[in-house]
């Protein structure tokens, strides 16, 4: 942890929360739960306590521009910065993967009996007196209809990745409310953690929910309240003075978008810029950031993970040897240290390393380009015409793609395509733009090899089920992304296990398990988590970096200016 | 590039004219921007062409421990980009490539704009009209908007970025071609050859199109010009050709982010771009000057 | 006159109509689609793009969108963006008054230095100033938009510190004088061909001016050169000259796209860029649209124009 937040003065001081943290999941992971959000060290180091009214403004600076402000609907990462700011779930993923209950009273779990029948009874029960910014009150039928709509087959839903198992809502009172499951589905949980509650109120009304005005001027029940919106340029929140959790304590705040990540750095140093998460600052600043006074650079580990990622029907992938070969030859360290100053981390696993599922205990990867010529004599590929190897007349020869105009992934591509021809692989770059290489060339697997950064999970919940089972390869009739077309049966069965319990030492067990599989197997060759560099102004208290949300703005509301 | 230039001065001898003491030829000679021009092109294709092979460094070697060498700081001497290869070494193999792009794209551009307007300037009629409608329909789209637009529609390579920038740069041409050929369709060679029979095509490219040739060379030279300006543009916008191929383009593609710690990265492949585009801009001009039926008739 | 503006505006229709067609073919042929951002990120999986696509109307074929997307926009309804989930006009309205200002004021700027530029080099015409005038301007037109942007930014901006390196204004300090300043750079930057453009036309145009015989007979006259210069040939001269601005529209807003992505402008550009790499294709197609029919508007007042300026003129079919 030492490391992930370098400052000026080598650590943290503006982060008790996570310090706190740190010491109570050495005690009992339980415990942390109860602590809820916001919450700040009484002692320890002298952390100020927060204001009593809503005070100061908070300047986000972000590289993309937030568009889709209705949280049911499709969105990006910085979308998300609106969502939980404006809108509340019923419960919210810790930075430990816990979950904290915000709009429910108490998350429902086997003990507690909100889930009952081996997971096909869900009840929950709901906070009282919460009110959405509008003044209306907050009540079951809000659940019911944002569940109902994201079923709703006009609505152009996010996803319906657990929600489609829903059946027989329920509203047993103003405050609870029940629902069936067509089968156990444990990551439904951190599902819902990621599912924002829209007012029925407003919504139900508009003619059609997907074009509704609602979605230029969201209403939620979250910390914060939307003010103004000017478009390619900024977003504007206030706070909501009636929010029912900790905080408010910023009067305002402003998403400034910047579409350059230099210009970005650059107003960050000059001090116009107080947060520059997501994309954040970019690596070959990170020297001179670290440097400036005033503000602190954090590491902060994201859910991505940049990998390797073969076609096993290509012919060159077929065969694990292959893969092992370019595994081995793969200069992980000079790409990591050199191209990315060290920042991020690498990685054996598909699982980010702070997820409580996260098997620390993988071999390690070794860099041995002699190994990797072995591996590939022993099984058989010879040397032909120009040094590359051959084996029953198919070359080794396949086309590595990424995105254009990603100046630092061409770059790790190049240093891998320099390694790899020294062990008789011939690549050839075959680069796109984002739309086209995302498009049917990934999820329909025409692709040979791409290198790419992403997520192995479903939502915040660490099944991998829709990124590695079989029946979740697309081009075979699947519904999931497992574009690599990697099958395996033992890793399928655990991970259908895995779906099904709700105990989580059992599913960590099972997750372990299959990061070994995975790890030998290789249908994804992983290089590195995805760590980006948020800047942060001294003085602004509350940043916790959280693995389990898509951005670290998640929990704006209990942010504040230390006097 | 519809800028009108000045004539040079119009000192112009009427000297006995053999082929290759024209007055044309004397009139390009006495430019002497058009001199330079084709004086730095020369230089630049003979450097392009042989230069890799005298330096000790490969364009595509990587040597990560040498990356940000600045220029003139050790063996490298334009200093080196972000793997560490040899910038010089990728500036030449660079102009290889941004140079044949601007002499393929100019000659494909040429082709289409020349048989567009042959055939519009010689049946106008309704096949003339709507080829000029569809010329007019391409000319509203901003030049960077239709590349943009055109780019993701390809894969890009260097044969389909030639093609991507021919197809937003015939236009000009097909309209020159057009006039030039309406014109000369009225003129008493075409009515004779006409007369004798002679077949619409061999009417088109072999009595016409003959006629029509100075402006169209004029065109072609600037067209050279436009096309390196067109690759350097799309690639700065990230839709280029694809790496580890160098071209002056994509070596500035990401330049922007080093500009306060490796400005040399984004100054050195944009100053080959300016001082190739200028000298074909200069040549075109000269060759505008010299080719112009006006002078030629006083 | 009304007859042939008649004519103009039909022709400009069955124009607008080509346009739509090659753009609209062209995007929709193109690989990839809007929903490519979201498989990027890896949660959503594909039963979700699947019913997506579908919701969208992207499984349906290409002719049937078009039509029923034409037949949208000949009602006034140019279709709600995909990203934003706004109507379009809604987002380009947004976007269109940054592109403008910068526009408007270089514009204004290459106007002014141009007209200074050419005016002197017609009067003294082989001079020194004259020669590098000329030699400026080529260079002028040869120099990559966005690598003259970033010349500027790193003289101005990274060495001298005058110049922000981008943006509109200071976050939390919108007034004019922040403004102004934001705008200098990109402002140069989009001027720097309009002046050249301008400052040739100007010179080629005064010369013709000054050869003429009203003027020699007013020097004749013995008036003084200003007055002569203001009155007389300077009034001829601009008159033409306006209508070069009408062709310049093109060449402007394709210089204000680059030029925004290099000094981070919010404007038509950027958001263009933005939709381009979503692949939204509604706000492409309403962006493409929009310029189209401003260049054909910027050909028609230069048409009208050049005939005000210049009666003489006749009007044939072109």
């Amino acid at each position: 942890m030492s490391d992930r937040f370098k400052g000026k003065s080598g650590f943290e001081l503006a982060m008790p929360a996570l310090r706190r943290r740190d010491f109570l999941s050495l005690s009992a992971a339980g415990i942390a739960a109860s602590v809820g959000f916001g919450a700040r060290a009484q002692s320890g180091t002298a952390v100020p306590p927060p204001p009593k009214a809503p005070k100061g403004q908070v300047v986000i600076g972000l590289s993309q521009e937030p568009k889709s402000f209705n949280p049911l609907m499709p969105g990006v990462e910085v979308d998300e910065v609106v969502w939980t700011s404006v809108f509340s779930s019923l419960w919210m993923a810790a930075p430990d993967g816990t979950l904290v209950p915000d709009l429910a009273v108490a998350v429902p779990s086997e003990e507690n009996g909100g889930i009952s029948e081996g997971g096909l009874a869900w009840t929950v029960k709901l906070r009282e007196g919460v009110v959405w910014h509008d003044g209306a009150p907050f009540t079951a039928e809000d659940v019911k209809y944002s569940l109902e709509l994201i079923m709703a087959p006009g609505f152009k839903s996010r996803t319906r990745v657990g929600h489609e198992l829903v059946r027989d809502i329920v509203v047993k009172g103003p405050h609870e409310i029940s629902w069936r499951m067509e089968r156990a589905f444990a990551p439904y949980l951190a599902q819902l953690a990621n599912t924002q509650i829209v007012p029925k109120h407003i919504l139900s009304k508009a003619e059609d929910p997907n074009t509704a005005a609602f979605n230029g001027s969201p209403i939620g029940t979250g910390p914060f309240r939307w003010s103004e919106r000017r478009p390619g340029d900024s977003i504007t929140f206030v706070a909501n003075e009636r929010y029912h959790g900790d905080g408010p304590y910023l009067e305002g705040v402003v998403l400034k978008y910047i579409p350059d990540m230099t210009a970005l750095y650059a107003q960050f140093r000059t001090g116009q810029v107080d947060f520059v998460p997501i994309s954040g600052i970019p690596a070959n600043y990170y020297e001179e950031a670290t440097k400036l006074s005033g503000r602190k650079v954090a590491v902060a580990p994201s859910g991505n993970i940049e990998v390797i990622m073969p076609n096993l029907e290509h012919p060159a992938f077929t065969e694990k040897a292959v893969r092992q070969a370019l595994y081995a030859s793969m200069n992980k360290e000079a790409i990591v240290d050199a191209l990315y100053y060290g920042v991020p981390k690498p990685t054996e696993s598909y699982s980010p390393r702070e997820s409580w599922a996260f098997n620390p205990n993988l071999p390690k990867h070794e860099y041995s380009i002699d190994k990797a010529n072995k591996i590939l004599d022993e099984a058989g590929w010879k040397r032909a015409g120009r040094g590359i190897r051959e084996k029953n007349g198919k070359r080794l020869e396949f086309a590595l793609s990424t995105t254009t105009g990603n100046a630092l992934r061409e770059q790790c591509q190049q240093l891998m395509m320099q390694d790899w021809q020294q062990i008789g692989v011939s690549i050839k770059i075959n680069n796109m733009p984002g739309a086209v290489i995302w498009g049917d060339f990934y999820v329909r697997s025409q692709f040979e090899c791409l290198l790419v950064g992403t997520a192995f999970r479903t939502g915040v919940d660490p099944d991998p089920a829709p990124r590695f089972a079989s029946d979740a390869i697309p081009v075979k009739g699947g519904s999931g992304g497992n574009y690599m077309q990697w099958v395996n049966a033992e890793a399928d069965k655990l991970m259908k296990e895995g779906q099904a319990t709700f105990n989580q030492e059992r599913r960590k067990e099972i997750y372990f398990k299959v990061q070994e599989i995975v790890r030998e197997e290789l249908p994804i060759l992983p290089i590195f988590q995805y760590a980006p560099l948020e800047g942060i102004k001294d003085g602004l208290i509350g940043y916790q970096p959280n693995i389990n949300q898509r951005q670290n703005a998640w929990n704006l509301g209990s942010w504040y200016w230390a006097r | 590039m519809s800028v009108v230039t000045p004539t040079s001065p119009q000192a112009v001898a009427s000297s006995p004219r053999s082929r290759w003491n024209s007055p044309a030829i004397r009139r390009f000679r006495r430019h002497k921007l058009a001199v330079f021009g084709a004086a730095t092109i020369t230089l630049m294709v003979v450097a392009c062409v042989f230069g890799p092979m005298l330096l000790p460094y490969n364009d595509t070697y990587i040597d990560i421990r040498q990356r940000f060498a600045p220029p003139f700081s050790g063996s490298h001497i334009l200093g080196t980009d972000p793997l560490g290869r040899d910038i010089l070494a990728r500036l030449l193999m660079a102009g290889r490539i941004s140079l044949s792009v601007g002499f393929s794209a100019m000659a494909v551009s040429i082709a289409i704009g020349i048989c567009v307007g042959v055939i519009a300037g010689f049946y106008q009629g309704v096949v003339g009209a709507a080829l000029m409608r569809f010329v007019d329909a391409m000319l509203c789209f901003p030049s960077i908007f239709l590349l943009l637009a055109i780019s993701a529609l390809i894969e890009p390579s260097v044969p389909s970025i030639v093609l991507l920038i021919a197809m937003t740069s015939w236009m000009e041409v097909a309209r020159v071609v057009e006039a030039q050929i309406r014109s000369l369709r009225t003129r008493d060679f075409a009515v004779a050859a006409v007369s004798m029979g002679a077949s619409n095509t061999r009417i088109m490219f072999r009595e016409l199109l003959p006629n029509a040739i100075a402006p169209i060379v004029v065109a072609a030279t600037l067209n050279v010009a436009h096309a390196i300006l067109a690759e350097s543009y799309i690639s700065f916008l990230g839709y280029g050709i694809q790496p580890p191929t160098p071209s002056w383009g994509n070596m500035l593609e990401g330049a922007q982010s080093y500009l306060t710690s490796a400005p040399w990265l984004a100054i050195l492949p944009g100053a080959a771009i300016t001082l190739a585009v200028t000298s074909f801009n200069f040549i075109g001009d000269g060759l505008r000057d010299a080719l112009d039926p006006r002078l030629d008739q006083r | 006159m009304s007859g042939f503006l008649i004519r103009r505006l039909l022709q400009a229709v069955v124009l607008l109509f080509i346009v739509s067609m090659i753009g609209f073919a062209i995007l929709h042929l193109a690989p990839g689609g809007p929903l490519s951002q979201f498989a990027a990120s890896g949660d959503m999986t594909q039963a979700d793009l699947d019913r997506l696509s579908a919701q969208l109307g992207l499984d349906r074929p290409l002719p049937v969108q078009y039509v029923e997307w034409l037949w949208r926009l000949l009602g006034g309804d140019w279709g709600v963006s995909y990203r934003d989930q706004q109507p379009v006009l809604r987002i380009i309205a947004a976007h269109i008054g940054p592109t403008m200002e910068l526009m408007l004021s270089s514009t204004l700027l290459a106007m002014l230095l141009g007209a200074w530029i050419g005016i002197l080099g017609a009067i003294k015409r082989y001079s020194l100033f004259d020669s590098l005038a000329t030699i400026g301007a080529m260079i002028a037109l040869s120099i990559p938009t966005f690598w003259f942007g970033l010349v500027i930014i790193y003289v101005f901006s990274v060495g001298l510190g005058w110049l922000p390196a981008g943006n509109r204004y200071t976050v939390g300090d919108g007034s004019f004088l922040n403004r102004l300043h934001h705008l200098i750079g990109p402002c140069i930057v989009l001027a720097l061909v309009s002046t050249a453009v301008w400052s040739r036309y100007m010179r080629s145009s005064m010369l013709e001016v000054i050869n003429q015989d009203y003027i020699r007979t007013a020097r004749a006259k013995g008036l003084s050169e200003r007055y002569i210069l203001v009155r007389h040939a300077l009034r001829n001269a601009l008159l033409p000259m306006i209508t070069i601005t009408g062709l310049q529209v093109p060449t402007l807003l394709s210089g204000a796209l680059v030029t925004e992505t290099v000094f981070t402008w919010p404007g038509m550009g950027r958001l263009f860029l933005d939709s381009i790499s979503y692949r939204d294709y509604p706000t492409i197609m309403g962006i493409l649209m929009l310029t189209a029919i401003m260049v054909l508007l910027g050909s028609l007042i230069a048409d009208v124009l050049y005939g005000v300026a210049d009666p003489r003129i006749e009007r044939n079919g072109q």
